[in-house]
């Protein structure tokens, strides 16, 4: 049927600009406390079916051209993913580290050897989990149902990021800016939309002058607010009626913490202003060096920017953990005075079990509730980037077809689950 | 393909063969058999069966726009820009609704919660244990080894005391419990330097307990008392059936969690545990009465321990952050303990350990230090240490250890 009435393909000729927009969706709050209430009467398991809708709207919110992309992505495919990440990494490296610290003790010879080699396997298990993450979503993001995909190896990807990441230290973090470029150049390099490959044309140089400036700026911080404590510190005790006083004054003990609080929350602040403004950076220049079939992307994001949507995430996930807690306490609550006289139940093993029963509860709502407004943090953060974020040139629309090398076939079983982003 | 003549609202569309990211204008109609789509390149529209049609996004009563696909056309997508449209095909689609798919999904789950939920209290009621089955099922060396490595973290840097003579009072008392207990394995008793007054059970028929606990009883008896209310732990793989607990719930709680189990989650898995002790207690405690009775050591002692320490200490064994905690602590009530403890009666008995054997256990960590007073009668311990800058009793780190039993 469609066949017959495909309509006409536009001349190979013709080019369109495309502009990116975010239409923000409606009812996330609300999608919040379902997902949340349908996590709890399902111990959990439906949070691979929540985080899949939460997707879908997310993805609807993009536009391009007007047009929204479209997830399409499966709860099925999240939990079976996720299973086997289970069953075949997760539960044999725990088993395997207790059975060995069981039988040679935990500062044994065998239990070092172990850790030496469990921890550049974790390394290197999260390079492939990031690189196939980031294929199921790109494989499983379509527009006017033309796919995304990433063609290229996760082992190529993940050994990149384990030796890159070994060297991090030993240059005192200079690698940095050389690493993420790589990295980012490996992904983009590897990225299709349809059959039509991304170009990525970054260097890691013009980075260097804003890391340097970070380094620098970050050593100066740590600096001084290990002067200012010092200083305060020393200040106090050697003030003259100082050494009269008591020294376990609890007033002068507590004003030291606070001092000490007050300076290392500053100086996290301002190591964080910085990072976000070398992030904002690096994100700009990635962008404005990613090219599609002659398009360019521009990025117009900033430190502050960056700062704000975190500062706005965090005091959202503060609800959320209040919410969390006030559910708790209502769960918990009503047992724990039905409990304190023993007159209330007819016998102590009734009061047990009904104890018990409110430990499973409360275990849940707070199993349930992890992760609350989720949804709508995801949510400022893709709109945030997407707002920064514009497409300069044309693309021949037409031109581009269905990608054949990264056809999504269904149903592969084991060898499917496992490309799923379940780390 | 004939219209509903009821609906012939026509709505704007987008349509996208697949075959490439170009797309063309559409007329859409509602239909009564499925989405009509006119394309401006053919005269008669195409039709989606409703029953074929997936949206990107489950409708609802606010959607703004819907993007469908259809397997009558695999690859096309159809995206109408208006909500009048999306809401109205939610009502001829019902399948689309974010309701209807959320409920498809959470269904099955929702009876597999049932049914666990229905096994555990199945497992309660009927009084199984799945972690005591599998407690059972660990060879000797496993739980031999599993308790020497509990007692290392345990005690970390702390000595473990070992005058000699206290030493061989001590194994005196531990012999004729161990033997009266019935156990195929001798039980292993540390004294360690800690000054937390307490007593914990350890896989592998270990037992620890301090320095504090010693110094405070007042006879071998309540000594013997609190030792073998542990053997009863023991006895009954108390220690290994808790840790194969921690173990299962959370790694249950990991699986709930998607794997992302955090810091909230092992709060909730502590809330868990912490509540399903107290018959384990009271199996201990029967236990020790018969140990006792068995080793003809009188079980007075046994209860007068408990009945000081809850009028210094208001309610020792019910918590330690006192009666308020009571409704989630892990202990029987002290004064049902001691009632039961004194429903006992009396039985033909001789002392636990001779004076001197006694005076021996004492001293099993060597002379009491200068500013201790372990004993509670307000005195230092050390008498001839009178000096003004004596140094405080420093808290030890850990002082509620993770894993064991206590008293």
């Amino acid at each position: 049927m469609l066949d017959e009435h495909r309509p006409a393909p536009e001349a190979t000729s013709s080019r369109s600009a495309l502009q990116l927009s975010w239409l923000q969706p409606p009812g996330l709050l609300a999608l919040s406390f379902v997902n949340f209430a349908l996590r709890f009467v399902t111990l959990g398991i439906y949070s691979f079916w929540g985080k899949t809708e939460v997707r879908r709207r997310i993805w609807s919110a993009v536009r391009i051209d007007g047009e929204p992309l479209q997830y399409t992505g499966t709860g099925k495919e999240l939990f079976l993913g996720f299973l086997v990440i289970f069953g075949l990494v997760l539960l044999p490296i725990s088993l395997a580290s207790f059975a060995i610290a069981i039988y040679f003790g935990p500062e044994s010879a065998a239990n070092s050897v172990f850790a030496l080699f469990l921890y550049p396997l974790i390394f290197i298990l999260i390079g492939i989990g990031t690189y196939r993450a980031q294929r199921y979503r790109l494989t499983r993001t379509n527009w006017r149902g033309i796919r995304g995909g990433l063609v290229g190896s996760d082992l190529n990807y993940a050994w990149t990021y384990f030796w890159s990441a070994l060297l991090v230290p030993m240059t005192l973090g200079w690698i940095t800016p050389w690493r993420t470029t790589e990295l980012q150049k490996i992904i983009t390099r590897d990225m299709r939309f349809g059959d039509r490959p991304f170009t990525f044309t970054a260097k890691p140089g013009p980075l260097y002058s804003s890391f340097a400036v970070l380094w620098f700026a970050s050593l100066f911080i740590i600096i001084a607010a290990f002067s200012v404590i010092g200083v305060n510190i020393n200040f106090e005790m050697f003030q003259p009626d100082a050494i009269e006083q008591d020294a376990t004054d609890p007033t002068e003990a507590i004003k030291m913490i606070a001092i000490v609080y007050a300076v290392l929350t500053v100086a996290f602040f301002c190591y964080y202003l910085l990072s976000a403004w070398y992030r904002s950076k690096a994100i700009n220049h990635f962008a404005t060096h990613t090219h599609f079939e002659g398009a360019t992307f521009r990025a117009t994001v900033t430190g502050l920017g960056l700062v704000r949507v975190a500062i706005g995430n965090f005091l959202i996930n503060l609800a959320g953990w209040t919410v969390t807690l006030m559910v708790f306490l209502a769960v918990l609550a009503p047992v724990f005075f039905l409990t304190q006289g023993t007159a209330v139940l007819p016998s102590a093993t009734a009061g047990e079990g009904v104890k018990f029963a409110a430990g499973v509860l409360g275990a849940l709502v707070l199993v349930a509730a992890s992760g609350l407004f989720a949804p709508i943090t995801q949510a400022r953060n893709a709109r945030y980037l997407i707002q920064n974020l514009s497409i300069d040139g044309t693309v021949p629309l037409g031109d581009i077809a269905q990608g054949e090398a990264h056809k999504v076939s269904r149903g592969e079983g084991l060898a499917q689950a496992f490309d799923i982003d379940g780390f | 393909m004939v219209s509903d003549p009821g609906s012939t609202a026509s709505f704007y569309g987008r349509f996208s063969d697949g075959k490439t990211a170009a797309a063309t204008d559409a007329e859409v109609r509602l239909g009564a058999k499925g989405v009509e789509i006119k394309l401006p390149t053919s005269a008669l529209p195409l039709l989606w069966p409703y029953d074929t049609l997936s949206a990107a996004e489950p409708l609802t009563e606010y959607a703004i726009d819907a993007l469908l696909t259809s397997t009558a056309s695999p690859g096309a997508s159809l995206f109408a820009t208006e909500g009048t449209f999306a809401r109205r095909l939610a009502v001829k689609a019902p399948h689309l609704s974010a309701h209807s798919q959320r409920w498809r999904h959470a269904r099955p789950w929702i009876g597999v919660a049932a049914l666990i939920g229905a096994v555990s209290i199945a497992i309660s009621l009927l009084d199984l244990s799945p972690s005591h089955a599998i407690a059972t099922l660990l060879p000797d060396g496993a739980r031999e080894k599993l308790g020497s490595h509990v007692i290392a973290s345990m005690t970390g840097e702390r000595r473990v005391c070992d005058d000699a003579k206290g030493l061989a009072a001590l194994n005196t008392l531990v012999g004729k419990l161990s033997k009266a207990s019935g156990s195929k394995t001798q039980f292993k008793v540390s004294v360690v330097d800690w000054d937390l007054l307490n007593a914990f059970a350890v896989p592998g028929e270990h037992i620890i307990t301090t320095r504090k606990l010693i110094a405070k009883a007042a006879s071998a008896e309540e000594v013997a008392g609190v030792l073998a209310h542990e053997m009863g732990h023991g006895l009954d793989l108390h220690p290994e059936t808790g840790l194969v607990r921690a173990i299962g719930l959370s790694a249950g709680v990991e699986l709930m969690l998607g794997g992302s189990g955090g810091t909230l989650a092992n709060l909730g898995v502590a809330l868990a545990a912490l509540s399903y002790s107290r018959e384990a207690e009271r199996d201990a405690d029967t236990h020790a009465l018969r140990i006792l009775k068995n080793a003809s050591i009188p079980a007075k002692g046994f209860a007068g321990f408990f009945r000081r320490l809850q009028q210094q200490e208001g309610g020792f064994g019910d918590s330690s952050t006192g009666k308020a905690f009571d409704a989630i602590s892990s202990h029987p009530n002290t004064s049902e303990r001691i009632a039961k403890i004194e429903a006992q009666g009396n039985y033909p008995a001789k002392p636990a350990l001779s004076p001197a054997e006694w005076t021996s256990l004492k001293g099993i960590c060597g002379a009491p230090l200068p500013g201790r007073d372990d004993d509670g009668d307000g005195q230092d311990d050390a008498p001839a240490a009178k000096s003004p800058t004596k140094p405080p009793a420093t808290p030890q780190k850990g002082d509620r250890p993770k894993t064991g039993r206590d008293i």
